[in-house]
C-alpha cells in the first residue's frame, strides 16, 4: 500500500548535544492509524512538531505524500492539518467563524471552503451553539470543534497530538469512532498519547517511543504476540525495561 | 494571624522580579531625567543671568542704565550707595550692525539681544516715551529653552529709566508715579531666516498647543500598535493557535505581515481618532479666546506652520516608528509564555517611549550634555518625538540623521524578527523569570539551534 508518511532517521535536539528524538523511523500508509505512545516528555509532540514542518529537523527526513519537509515545507502543509495538545481556538470567533476562517486558510476556491465548513460543523456536532462564541465552549466542545477543523478539509495525513487528553469517556469515544470513521474513507492519521489502552482500540500500528528512541513498531496484534502481553500497557513496561537493559550493557 | 497569612501571600505574590525590574527601570527613568535635566538647569541659569545688551544710543544715560544691571542685588541690601557692588560679567555687550538678527545673534553665539536704540538717551532725559527692541532667536518650542534674561533686563530698565529721569533732573523719587510707563518694548522673535514682531514667549505659548498634543498622539499610538502586537502573538502562542496556524499551508512572512498590517491599520485608525478627539477637545477649551485667527497668522509668518511637504515628513517618520514598534513588538511578543509575562514584556517600550516623550516636553534635546545627549538619542523613539520640533525649527539635518538612524533600526528589528518567525525559536523561545533562582536573577533562555 502506498506511503502517505516517512519517517527516516528523524533526530531533533532543543539544546545542543540533548536528543529529544532521536532516529525515529516510521511509516503510516493511506487510511492507517499511527500512534506514537510514551511517557511524559518521551519526544512525541517533538517529533510531531518537525513532521508538520514547525521544528525543523537536525537530522533525517520525513515524506509527506512524496514531499520532504526539509525543502518542500509548503507542500507538506498543503497535506497535513496539525492539531497541538491542549490547542484552542479564538475565543471571540463563534464556532462557525472559526471553522470557515480555518477554511479559507487550507482553501482558495470559495466552494470549497464552503464544504469544508459544512462538513466541519457536521463532524463537530455542537447543535445550534457553533454560532456561540468559543471562550463560551467547555474543553470537550473546544477540543470537538478543533478536531472537525482538522479532519474537515480531508487531509491526506491528520496530525493529533493527544486528541483525547482531557476529555470524558463518552467524549473520548465519540472521538475515537470518528477518527476510526474518516480512516475508513482513506484518511491517514498520526497520532500520540500515553493512553495505552485507548490507543490499543484506535490505531491500526502503534510505535513506542521513550527518552526520544523508538524501540519497537508495529500492530498491536503482533507486539503483544511478540512479548507475550495481554495489552499494550504489558508490553510497553516489558519494551522499555528491554531498553533499559540494552542501554546499560551498552555502556559497559 | 490569618489576616497576617494572606498578606504575606499577596505581598509575596506582588513582590516578583518582574516588579523589581520595574522598580528599577522606574529609578533609572528619574535619574536619567534628573541627569538632563541638571544639565540644562545649568545652562539655563548661566544663560538667564547673563543680559546681552547692543548700546546703539552710546549715551551717559544708557551707559549708566546698563551699568544698573550689573549690580549685584545683595549689595544694595544696607541702602548705602557706597556698598553697591558691581559685576561687569553679568553683561555682555554686543553690537548688531546689520537687521539680518539670525546672522548677527549667531555670530555672537546669544540667543536674545535688546537693542538700546540711538536717541534713547535725550529722549528718556526729556521724560518722553522710549523704545527698547527685544529679540530672541528661538529654536525650540520646549518649555525650559526660551528662558531668556531679558524679560528680568527689561523691568530693571523700566524702572529704572524712571528713577534717572527723576534723578537727573533732580526730582525727588518719592513722586515717581506706579504703573505710569515711558518705556515700551518691541518684540521681535526669529526663527530660521524669518521673523515676527511679537514675543518668543507668546510663540511659545502658541506653540504650545501643538507641541502639547502631538507627543501624545504619538506616546499612545506607540504604546498601542505595541500592545496589539504583544497581544496578538502572544495569545495565539498561548492559545496554541499560532502552531495550528503555523502548519496550515501559508507562508509564515504572511502570517507575520498580516498581523503588522493589522496592527498598523488599527493604530493608524485609533491616531486619527485621537487626533480629530484632541482638536476638538482644545477648540472647546480655546473657543472661549478666540483671537480671529490672529495666533495662526503670527505662526505662519515665522514658519511655525506646517507645509504639506512638513506633513509629509512627519508623516514619515511617525511610518517608520510605527513600523519599529511593530518589529520589537513581534520579538517581545514571541518571548511571552503566558499573560503575565505578555504584560511585562510591555515594560521596555513603555520605558522607550516615556523618556524622551518627558523630556522632549520640557528641554531642547540638542543643548543637553553630550553624554546625556547620546543615550537620548540612541532610543529610537526619540527621533520620533522631536521630528515636528526640528521640522519647524529648520533642524533638518537632526531630523534626517534621526530618520536614518532609525531605518537601520528598523531593518535590525525586522531582520531578527524575520528570523524568529521563520525559525523554531517562535516556538521554542521563552523569556523566563526564574523562580527558583537565587535572588530572582533574569534569565533569558533562548533555545533553539
Ligand atoms: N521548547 C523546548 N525547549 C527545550 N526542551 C524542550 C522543549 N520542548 C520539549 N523539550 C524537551 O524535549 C523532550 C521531549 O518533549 P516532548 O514535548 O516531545 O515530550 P512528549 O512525549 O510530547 O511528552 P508529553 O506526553 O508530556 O506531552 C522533553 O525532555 C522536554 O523537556
Ligand atoms: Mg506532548
Amino acid at each position: 500500500m502506498e506511503k502517505v508518511l516517512e519517517v527516516t532517521g528523524l533526530s531533533k535536539m532543543y539544546k545542543k548535544g540533548i536528543y529529544a528524538a532521536k532516529e525515529v523511523s516510521f511509516d503510516v500508509k493511506k487510511g492507517e492509524i499511527f500512534a506514537l505512545i510514551g511517557p511524559n516528555g518521551a519526544g512525541k509532540t517533538t517529533t510531531i512538531r518537525v513532521i508538520a514542518t514547525l521544528l525543523t529537523a537536525n537530522e533525517g527526513d520525513a515524506i509527506v505524500n512524496g514531499h520532504s519537509i526539509l525543502n518542500e515545507a509548503e507542500k507538506v502543509r498543503e497535506n497535513i492539518t496539525y492539531l497541538p495538545d491542549e490547542a484552542g481556538a479564538y475565543k471571540t470567533m463563534t464556532g462557525k467563524q472559526y471553522l470557515e476562517f480555518m477554511a479559507s486558510i487550507y482553501t482558495a476556491d470559495k466552494e470549497k471552503a464552503k464544504e469544508f465548513v459544512k462538513s466541519g460543523i457536521e463532524i463537530a456536532e455542537l447543535g445550534e451553539r457553533i454560532n456561540d462564541k468559543i471562550g463560551t465552549y467547555s474543553r470537550g466542545m473546544t477540543r470537538k470543534l478543533l478536531l472537525s477543523r482538522a479532519v474537515m478539509s480531508r487531509p491526506a495525513l491528520a496530525i493529533l497530538d493527544e486528541p483525547t487528553s482531557g476529555l470524558d469517556i463518552l467524549n473520548a469515544l465519540e472521538i475515537r469512532r470518528m477518527i476510526k470513521r474518516f480512516a475508513s474513507e482513506g484518511m491517514s492519521f498520526l497520532l500520540s498519547s500515553h493512553n495505552m489502552l485507548e490507543i490499543e482500540f484506535v490505531s491500526d500500528k502503534v510505535g513506542i517511543i521513550a527518552k526520544g528512541h523508538i524501540l519497537e513498531v508495529g500492530t498491536s496484534a503482533e507486539l503483544k504476540e511478540k512479548y507475550s502481553a495481554s495489552n499494550l500497557e504489558e508490553v510497553f513496561e516489558k519494551v522499555v525495561k528491554e531498553a533499559n537493559l540494552h542501554e546499560e550493557l551498552s555502556e559497559n | 494571624m490569618k489576616f497576617f497569612s494572606l498578606l504575606k501571600k499577596e505581598i509575596r505574590e506582588l513582590l516578583t522580579p518582574t516588579a523589581f525590574i520595574g522598580m528599577i527601570c522606574t529609578l533609572i527613568l528619574f535619574v536619567v531625567i534628573g541627569e538632563a535635566f541638571g544639565g540644562i538647569m545649568e545652562e539655563v541659569v548661566d544663560e538667564a543671568s547673563t543680559y546681552v545688551i547692543c548700546d546703539q544710543d552710546k549715551s551717559d544715560f544708557s551707559t549708566q542704565l546698563i551699568k544698573t544691571l550689573t549690580i549685584i542685588p545683595e549689595s544694595t541690601e544696607s541702602g548705602k550707595i557706597e556698598d553697591i557692588k558691581y559685576d561687569i560679567d553679568r553683561v555682555k555687550l554686543i553690537d548688531i550692525e546689520s537687521d539680518d538678527y539670525q546672522a548677527e545673534l549667531k555670530k555672537h553665539d546669544v540667543s536674545s539681544v535688546l537693542i538700546i536704540p540711538k536717541g534713547f538717551g535725550d529722549k528718556a532725559q526729556k521724560g518722553e516715551e522710549v523704545e527698547i527692541h527685544n529679540i530672541t532667536l528661538m529654536s525650540s518650542g520646549s518649555m525650559l529653552s526660551n528662558i531668556s534674561a531679558n524679560d528680568a533686563a527689561i523691568e530693571t530698565f523700566k524702572a529704572q529709566v524712571k528713577s534717572l529721569f527723576y534723578v537727573n533732573n533732580g526730582l525727588s523719587t518719592d513722586n515717581i508715579v506706579k504703573g505710569e510707563t515711558i518705556v515700551q518694548v518691541k518684540d521681535t522673535t526669529v526663527i530660521k531666516d524669518k521673523s515676527a514682531d511679537i514675543s518668543s514667549s507668546v510663540v511659545s505659548s502658541l506653540l504650545s498647543t501643538q507641541s502639547l498634543f502631538v507627543p501624545i498622539v504619538i506616546f499612545v499610538l506607540i504604546i498601542y500598535c505595541s500592545q496589539l502586537i504583544i497581544g496578538a502573538i502572544s495569545t495565539e502562542k498561548i492559545d496554541k493557535t499560532f502552531e495550528t496556524l503555523l502548519s496550515a499551508p501559508v507562508t509564515r512572512i504572511s502570517i507575520l505581515s498580516s498581523k503588522m498590517l493589522a496592527a498598523a491599520t488599527i493604530a493608524a485608525l485609533n491616531a486619527v481618532v485621537y487626533m480629530i478627539g484632541f482638536s476638538r477637545m482644545m477648540n472647546g477649551i480655546m473657543g472661549s479666546v478666540d483671537d480671529g485667527g490672529a495666533s495662526s497668522k503670527v505662526l505662519e509668518e515665522l514658519g511655525l506652520t506646517l507645509t504639506t511637504s512638513s506633513y509629509f515628513l512627519l508623516g514619515l517618520q511617525m511610518f517608520l516608528t510605527i513600523l519599529i514598534t511593530l518589529a520589537v513588538s513581534l520579538i517581545l511578543g514571541a518571548l511571552a509564555k503566558d499573560a503575565k509575562s505578555a504584560q511585562t514584556l510591555m515594560m521596555p517600550i513603555t520605558f522607550l517611549s516615556m523618556v524622551p516623550y518627558m523630556l522632549t516636553m520640557f528641554v531642547d534635546i540638542r543643548t543637553l550634555p553630550i553624554i546625556v545627549r547620546l543615550v537620548v538619542y540612541a532610543i529610537p523613539f526619540t527621533h520620533t518625538f522631536i521630528a515636528s520640533e526640528n521640522i519647524l525649527f529648520g533642524h533638518m539635518n537632526v531630523y534626517w540623521a534621526g530618520f536614518a538612524y532609525q531605518l537601520v533600526l528598523l531593518v535590525i528589528c525586522l531582520t531578527v524578527a524575520v528570523k524568529i518567525f521563520t525559525s523554531d525559536k517562535i516556538l521554542t523561545m521563552t523569556l523566563s523569570f526564574d523562580k527558583k533562582s537565587k535572588a530572582g536573577k533574569k534569565k533569558l533562555k533562548l533555545f533553539g539551534k
